[in-house]
């Protein structure tokens, strides 16, 4: 790089030596980009061997794998957590540090099991009574159950439902063109993101 | 004799006419009697399509040249030569004794690098379509049902055993990937072959001739076809995956959606391998591909055909990971792990910027315990736990344990005993 200025000013003098009035400069848009043009850092290309590599997890290597033979001793002391230092060349366990967990509502819920027969008939006969007050939410809460479970042991009426989708219907049908767009476009985001393509 | 229906296909019996099918006039002057003994054996076997004129075509061995179908309704019985203006038209396809003269077939013959074993001659049967020559031996009907099934075969047991986790649907469509009519159309391409403007007599034999306005043969048949397949696609039962794997008629786990044509001159009605087709281009150049495989199969052999298989066909770049689509991603991963005893998966952020700016950034790992499974980059936290989990199942379907030895390594004759391979129980939800 320090050698450019000098070879520039070696340049100019031969030019002007050679041939009075025009020298060539970096002054016109294409030639300045083109000096600006850098290579981009190898770490940023993908080599194709790296792009088809497939995840390599020990955790997933069936009994039969040599490899888990080899991986036995790491495994052992990952899972009873006897040696968190060794696991610092192993990058696919934790170390000492704990990494925070998301919050609840960003993991899969893992059902309770904890409504009871006669809770269930309640809740229908809740739901039954009044659906606008008793939402799916509500029960929800209540009975301290997924929106899921309340979904599969209640049915609304089919008044209640017509009712509901015309409230929808009338929300939709405030959104202005922004609005839907970007709703769109995230149902597409999600397709995408759910074919790994994102 | 309904022996090729079993489960069990007998190849070297489907095709003993391929070899014993005279291509030049000669032959056949010096073994008359024994080829026309030989034919009503294995036309009995080899009934996958009308053999119903061979019989005949075999008698007339004093004929000067190959004589044709229409020459057969003339034929008189005590073996006459016909004469030339009997004929009633042109032949449907180049004459064999053509292809030996023919460049293209000669530069073809060595693009492939085939065995001198294998004759232009076949090779010039192997570019003719069912739709340009209705004749079952003078197409390529047989070689491509032989060569299909050679390359169903090697690439089923090559994916299972190097991919023994795969759901269904993804070894369906990988099969299709590298032994389907798309593929096996690009193969074709790249071999350099050209097809004829339309077939007739006059065309060079090294060009591929078909007919896309003629009916022709469709190879979707695999193995053994259940009779209640034809119910199930009358009442349009069976389209879900397990239908799919009971009732497929081929191995890329489709039926034959397609309508039978009522006037098929190629097929006897009984199988449903006539079907009206979408891309008559590709299916004939995909026939011809499987013909080249069905003609090194039977000229050079097993050991042959497998490596002609695998240079050709499974060599090439197929990206299985790219073929996923999830629809409930953690869930299936919590499955996962509860089917294989592990810990419950947990989303962590493992680390993250630009919370509050217009682009953030989150990294987070899915663990089981103090094992990381998953891991991925995200604009938001929902994404990323989504991103990470898929990344997670992809490890899980793709795993592979590398170079291992197939079924068909065992055929040859110093061969280690069979060491069962691993194949994974099944998809987690399906």
């Amino acid at each position: 790089m320090e050698a450019r200025p000098v070879l520039r000013q070696l340049t100019t003098l031969f030019n002007s030596c050679s041939r009075t009035g025009q020298t060539r400069l970096q002054s016109s848009t294409r030639r300045t980009k083109k000096a600006l043009k850098l290579p981009p850092h190898p770490s940023f290309l993908v080599s194709g061997a790296e792009a088809d590599h497939i995840t390599y997890n020990p955790r997933f290597l069936p009994p039969s794998d040599p490899r888990r033979q080899a991986q036995l001793s790491s495994l052992l002391r990952s899972s009873t957590g006897l040696a968190p230092t060794a696991a610092a060349t192993n990058s696919t366990t934790t170390t000492d540090r704990e990494i925070p967990a998301l919050e609840e509502k960003h993991q899969v819920p893992v059902p309770k099991f904890n409504v009871t027969r006669e809770q269930v008939a309640e809740m229908r006969a809740l739901r039954a009574a009044d659906p606008t007050k008793w939402s799916v939410v509500r029960l929800a809460e209540k009975f301290e159950c997924s929106k899921l479970f309340v979904m599969i042991c209640c049915k609304a009426s089919a008044e209640h439902q017509v009712r509901e989708r015309e409230r929808k219907e009338a929300i939709k049908a405030r959104w202005g063109p922004i609005r839907s767009q970007a709703r769109e476009d995230r149902k597409k985001r999600r397709t995408l993101l759910l074919r790994g393509e994102l | 004799m309904s022996n090729y229906t079993m489960k069990r296909l007998r190849l070297d019996r489907v095709a003993s006419q391929l070899l014993a099918a005279p291509t030049s006039p000669a032959a056949r002057l010096s073994r008359p009697s024994r080829i026309s003994r030989s034919i009503p054996q294995t036309c009995r076997h080899s009934s996958l399509y009308n053999t119903q004129p061979c019989q005949r075509r075999h008698q007339s061995t004093a004929a000067p040249q190959a004589p044709r179908e229409e020459e057969l309704v003339l034929e008189p019985e005590d073996g006459e030569p016909i004469p030339e203006t009997l004929r009633s038209g042109p032949l449907p396809s180049p004459h064999p004794s053509r292809a030996a003269s023919s460049a293209k077939l000669a530069a073809l013959h060595a693009r492939l690098s085939l065995s001198s074993k294998i004759p232009v001659e076949t090779l010039a049967r192997a570019l003719v379509d069912p739709s340009a020559d209705a004749h079952p031996k003078y197409n390529n009907a047989n070689l491509a049902y032989v060569g299909s099934t050679v390359l169903h075969y090697h690439a089923s047991e090559t994916l299972i055993a190097r991919y023994p986790r795969l759901p269904m649907a993804i070894l369906f469509t990988a099969m299709k990937g590298y032994a389907g009519n798309p593929a096996l159309h690009q193969v074709a391409r790249a071999w350099g072959v050209e097809s004829a403007a339309a077939p007739g007599e006059e065309v060079d034999p090294g060009l591929l001739q078909f007919d896309p306005m003629k009916p022709t043969v469709v190879m979707n048949k695999w193995g053994y076809v259940r009779a209640e397949t034809i119910e199930s696609q009358k009442f349009k039962s069976g389209k879900g995956l397990s239908g799919r794997v009971m009732y497929s008629s081929n191995p890329f786990g489709e039926s034959s959606a397609a309508k039978a044509l009522p006037n098929f001159e190629v097929d006897d009605g009984r199988n449903t391998k006539t079907m009206l087709l979408q891309n008559a281009p590709a299916n004939a150049h995909a026939n011809f591909v499987r013909a080249v495989i069905g003609a090194v199969h039977m000229h050079c052999g097993r050991d042959a055909a497998k490596s002609f298989v695998k240079s050709h066909f499974l060599s090439r770049t197929f990206d299985l990971s790219k073929l996923f689509e999830f629809d409930l991603p953690t869930r299936e991963l919590a499955r996962l792990c509860a089917r294989e005893n592990f810990e419950a998966p947990v989303a962590r952020l493992e680390s993250e910027t630009g919370r509050l700016s217009r682009t953030p950034v989150f990294v987070v790992g899915i663990y089981s315990g103090r094992d990381k499974l998953g891991e991925a980059p995200g604009p938001d936290l929902d994404s990323a736990r989504v991103a990470a989990s898929i990344n997670a199942l992809k490890a899980w379907y793709l795993y592979s344990p590398g170079q291992v030895s197939v079924p068909s390594d065992t055929f040859a004759e110093d061969a280690a005993p069979w060491k069962p391979a691993y194949v994974d129980i099944g998809e987690i939800i399906s």
